[in-house]
């Protein structure tokens, strides 16, 4: 019944299909292999042939829908019945079509839909009437990580049940690995059938799963992309539809967008900026600059925090608030971090050894697995004690995969150097966090010392949180002090130490020596 | 076993009738799709919404319940409570429907006084207290 040079078609007489085992291994046979049923319909369709049908008619896969019914009738199909044509095809002597499909969904891959995007964009009616949606699947890998992969694949095979309902003939749906999935959708009214299919994919998919037993609830983000705006070659419409599915995934999930220029032109500013970066590594147009700390009793100099400058040769100084979102973004953050550390804690070699290098530490440096190498070498070089070390990182840091980044931070306080708090107050400012990890030292945001005098609420939150470090041990560190009035306040809380304008702004590190001597 | 209740929003449009021949229509779906899979519980509706209460072995339930959520007569689905038991509340309703002896009011009125017309406001335990109540009280009409 196999054909090994052409797809084949069983002519079945409505017999019941054979189940399980042998349904399996014709589903995964590199044949194209096909069952049609007297009125002609295809009642069952293994991969290869669905993936061969798929290329032969352009973007058709869609309308084969397999349901799981029964003993009799293993595979149903939606019920469409295909003209015979469209289900024989030459296939090239040595092409495998298992290459072209996805095997837990069934269906085809990244390689059909650039093929069918060369083939829209060669046509320019279809080029019209087409539309490329990107689909990210929102928290499917808490699921996965969480329920284990076995239910993950399970709803995987939902979500494409799911979007199949929502698309029609003519629609190319595709797996494009992991929970990403793209759409190469025609219509005539385009945009806004692109609009509706996106709304109801994103409606359809957010609605809950009830898989083995587990309720599941997750999300979709979608990005779309025309000719018409998103660029007239494959390459360019897939980044312009992944662009927008940026734009949905920063505008808070959950949601689609069309592509728009102003995405490409912030994409196109923050490449600048990355390769502007990289330069400054290179070329040393970072530097640190280095504020006080001091005691809160008499003002003793105790240390002092790098914070990192840039002197762009033709923007001029650039805020770190502008830089350090998109460092961390693309990951660059990790080199410019290693920068940091080293520098620091060169400098720190030339100070007395009783002052302290207090540095800051970007969540992403802190997921990093080269970290610890790099605070251990950074040490080692300059030859300076890690009890004068001091690295500080924001309640962020512990909103992310949190057993790994505690164990990172047990590990960098087993080398011995100091973790600070920083910024408490700002973020979501759980008691909890405090509690899951024995920091060295909390510094009170400074927003909430700027209106503690004019503020009772702020002023409480400092009073309460100075409180609980007194209770906890911990050190507390005002940040942005600027008159005597505030630092007598947080001074008769039992705040133990500051930094901020009273004392001194940051300073470059060549003044560093001569603020010594003078304090 | 497992039960799991829910509440959604309406999106069938038209007049009165026109909406109850559409539950009517789900009703006989339900009805249908239920008794062969061993599926039982209860749907209320009124003009806004539907709750509904479904029992049966997890897999079945599980199909049954992923139709549901692809019906786009209705739309936010919010899950009340979905939880294993080991005896059904509504064991001979294949699929009890509540309201068709009473009026809009009448069919929400015992549990919409303190939440409006909001069903989904509703705690599960109201949804089935109540359910059961008119359950009851419509077969003894
Ligand atoms: C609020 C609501 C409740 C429903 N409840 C059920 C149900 O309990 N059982 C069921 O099979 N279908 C139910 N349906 C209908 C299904 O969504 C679907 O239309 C039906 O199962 C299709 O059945 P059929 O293929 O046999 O026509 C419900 C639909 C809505 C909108």
């Amino acid at each position: 019944m196999i054909n090994g040079k052409a797809a084949t078609l069983c002519w079945s007489e409505t017999k019941p299909l054979p189940i399980d085992a042998l349904t399996e291994a014709a589903m995964r046979l590199p044949e194209p292999f096909a069952v049609i049923d007297d009125h002609d319909r295809i009642v069952f369709a293994n991969l290869a042939f669905r993936a061969a049908y798929c290329v032969n008619e352009g973007a058709r896969m869609t309308d084969i829908e397999t349901h799981r019914v029964s003993a009799e009738t293993e595979f149903r199909m939606s019920g469409l019945s295909f003209g015979r044509r469209l289900v024989t095809r030459e296939i090239k002597a040595g092409e495998d079509l298992r290459e072209r499909v996805d095997a837990l969904t069934g269906l085809p891959n990244r390689l059909v839909l650039r093929e069918a995007l060369e083939r829209m964009l060669a046509d320019p009616q279809a080029c019209n009437e087409s539309a490329l949606l990107l689909l990210d699947l929102d928290r499917f890998k808490f699921v996965n990580d969480t329920l284990g992969h076995p239910i993950g694949d399970k709803l995987l095979c939902r979500v494409v049940d799911r979007i199949r309902k929502v698309l029609r003939d003519g629609d190319l749906l595709v797996r494009l690995g992991g929970d990403e999935f793209a759409i190469l959708h025609a219509s005539q009214k385009q945009p806004e059938s692109a609009r509706a299919i996106a709304q109801r994919i994103v409606d359809l998919v957010g609605r809950s799963y009830l898989i083995d037993d587990h309720l599941v609830t997750i999300g979709t983000s979608i990005g779309i992309a025309t000719t018409l705006f998103g660029g007239s070659d494959a390459d360019r419409l897939i980044k312009s539809a992944d662009l927008a599915l940026y734009g949905a995934k920063e505008a808070g999930r959950g949601q689609f967008r069309f592509f728009e220029q102003e995405m490409d032109d912030r994409a196109q500013a923050r490449r600048t900026l990355e390769q502007d970066m990289r330069r400054a590594l290179a070329l040393r147009q970072f530097s640190l600059h280095y504020q006080p700390q001091a005691d809160i009793a008499d003002k003793t100099i105790l240390g002092f925090e790098a914070l990192l400058r840039w002197k762009h040769p033709t923007l001029g100084m650039i805020s770190p608030a502008a830089f350090i979102p998109v460092a961390e973004e693309t990951g660059l953050i990790v080199q410019i971090g290693e920068w940091v550390l080293r520098a620091a804690c060169h400098e720190a070699a030339r100070w007395p050894e009783d002052i302290t290098i207090a540095v800051n530490l970007s969540p992403v440096q802190i997921a990093h697995h080269g970290l610890i190498d790099v605070v251990t070498s950074a040490l080692a070089n300059a030859g300076i004690s890690p009890g004068r070390l001091e690295l500080e990182i924001t309640e962020t840091v512990l909103l992310q995969d949190t057993n790994s980044t505690l164990d990172t931070l047990h590990r960098l306080r087993a080398l011995g150097v100091r973790i600070a708090m920083d910024d408490f107050g700002t973020g979501y400012s759980s008691l909890s966090y405090l509690r899951a990890f024995p920091f060295d030292k909390v510094k009170i945001d400074q927003s909430f010392i700027r209106e503690m005098s004019t503020d009772k609420e702020a002023a409480a939150i400092v009073r309460a949180v100075i409180g609980l470090g007194i209770s906890l041990g911990i050190s507390m560190t005002a940040e942005g002090v600027e008159t005597e009035e505030q630092l007598q306040g947080l001074r008769n809380e039992g705040c133990t130490e500051l930094q901020g304008f009273l004392i001194s702004r940051p300073i470059p590190s060549a003044d560093v020596a001569e603020f010594l001597s003078r304090n | 076993m497992q039960r799991i209740v829910y509440a959604s929003r309406n999106l069938m449009e038209g007049s009165e009738e026109e909406k109850l021949q559409g539950v009517q229509q789900i009703l006989a779906a339900a009805r249908r799709n239920n008794t062969a899979a061993g599926v039982t519980g209860a749907l209320i509706f009124n003009s806004g919404g539907f709750a509904q209460v479904l029992e049966g072995s997890s897999h079945e339930l599980a199909e049954i319940f992923e139709r549901i959520q692809c019906d786009s007569r209705h739309t936010d689905v919010l899950v009340l409570d979905h939880c294993s038991i080991s005896e059904r509340i509504f064991p001979d309703w294949s699929m009890g429907f509540i309201g068709t002896n009473t009026g809009d009011e009448l069919m929400f009125g015992a549990i919409t006084q303190d939440s409006g017309f909001d069903v989904s406001r509703l705690a599960a335990d109201e949804i089935l207290a109540a359910m059961q109540r008119l359950v009851l009280e419509e077969e003894n009409l």
